[in-house]
């Protein structure tokens, strides 16, 4: 189909969000996508979502950490916002996604918002509760295997000796 | 503004980790509500991570009989005492206890609020919870009734001019959500800009009410101490 011409295009804006989950979680852009658009049905209602038009347009995970850029229309932003804080969990592994800023661009907000993904130091001998774990640290924060429970977020300061 | 969250073992992150993340998501602390002690030393953690952490609690009110007891035992102990009941006529109870700060979850679990429990609640300062929880993390059925249960808090407290607070109750640093996302899902749920802003304002003034009350210098409510006449 031909393009529309410039001034009847649909104004963007682009929401740079970083996602955060346990180190095990496999999060497929396709889940996080999907994940998206139910929070935005479910809070905003069928016009509310289509209105706002949510679209992931860029989006990276690894090892329990990811970013990805949001589409969402101009003037729609805080509805989207709204949406994105709604997302708590992507195929049961649970999330934190935060929006890092907003911009009219997708390189711009590439360019101050996204910053790559880091590799994780995996050890298993991380001092928690009396213990030596299984761990994942990344700079001072640290996720600790808790047995059949799952994970438990931590900082170096908890783990014993600086995590050593 | 603050945010109240639950820490490990009560949750899923230390109270370091949960201060952390409170810090980078643009709080300027944590009051840590837990039902429980935790080892975390506040002053230490931060100094660690650039947020306040203040020392809270939550009480479980089951019944009427200790009730009373168990709040004035933790009251020693906490900065914030938050209190949870488990049906309307103990909601009615904590909001007439003015040893307890905030009711917390009011309509949470079978409780439920009426004009009595508010007026009830501004007489003695107890605050109203707005527990977003059910919000940011529940679906389906569950979400329907916390969202009618927060319209029900809401009409009420804006009528009676109650005092109130807003938490997304964290109990993992991966719930935590800043006061911008707050404010945003409170906007598409009724809410005022003004309204959550003030309520997660509550949180620091509690904190720092309580502080000024628990330190050394305080005297009773008015009384300060002045400069005495000196002898000729």
């Amino acid at each position: 189909m031909k393009h529309l011409p410039k001034h009847v295009r649909p104004r963007w804006r682009y929401l740079a969000v970083g996602i955060e989950a346990w180190p095990d979680a496999g999060i497929e852009r396709s889940d996080f996508q999907r994940a998206l658009w139910f929070a935005a049905g479910n809070l905003l209602g069928d016009p509310g979502s289509a209105d706002a038009g949510v679209r992931v347009v860029a989006y990276s995970f690894r090892d329990g950490r990811g970013e990805a850029l949001v589409r969402a229309r101009r003037g729609t932003v805080s509805r989207a916002r709204a949406a994105v804080a709604c997302v708590s969990a992507v195929r049961e592994h649970p999330v934190r996604v935060c929006v890092r800023g907003v911009s009219g661009t997708m390189r711009a907000a590439r360019e101050r918002y996204l910053d790559g993904l880091d590799t994780p130091e995996r050890r298993s001998d991380v001092a928690f509760d009396g213990d030596a774990r299984d761990g994942v640290c990344r700079g001072e924060n640290v996720d600790v295997v808790a047995g059949d429970d799952g994970w438990v977020g931590a900082r170096r300061r908890d783990c014993g000796t600086d995590g050593e | 503004m603050y945010e109240a969250v639950c820490a490990h073992p009560d949750g899923d992150s230390t109270v370091a980790r949960l201060a952390a993340t409170a810090a980078s998501a643009g709080y300027d602390g944590i009051v840590v509500r837990n039902w429980g002690a935790t080892s975390a030393d506040p002053d230490a953690v931060g100094a660690d991570t650039d947020a306040d952490v203040v020392r809270g609690t939550t009480v479980s009110v089951t019944d009427r009989a200790g009730a009373s007891e168990r709040i004035r035992r933790r009251r020693e102990n906490a900065v914030v005492v938050a209190a949870r009941a488990s049906s309307p006529s103990l909601n009615r109870f904590v909001a007439e206890s003015e040893r307890v700060d905030v009711l917390a979850a009011p309509m949470a679990d079978g409780g439920d609020v009426n004009h009595v429990i508010v007026k009830a609640a501004r007489t003695h300062g107890v605050r109203l919870e707005f527990d977003f929880a059910g919000v940011l993390r529940a679906s389906g059925g569950d979400r329907v009734q916390a969202l009618r249960g927060l319209r029900k808090l809401r009409e009420l407290v804006e009528h009676y001019d109650a005092p109130f607070v807003v938490s997304g109750r964290p109990a993992s640093h991966l719930h935590v959500r800043s006061p911008r996302e707050l404010v945003a899902v409170g906007a598409e749920i009724g809410f005022t800009d003004a309204q959550v802003r003030a309520g997660l304002r509550e949180w620091t003034h509690l904190a720092a009410r309580n502080r000024r009350r628990l330190s050394a210098e305080f005297i009773a409510p008015g009384v300060k101490r002045g400069r005495y006449e000196e002898d000729p």
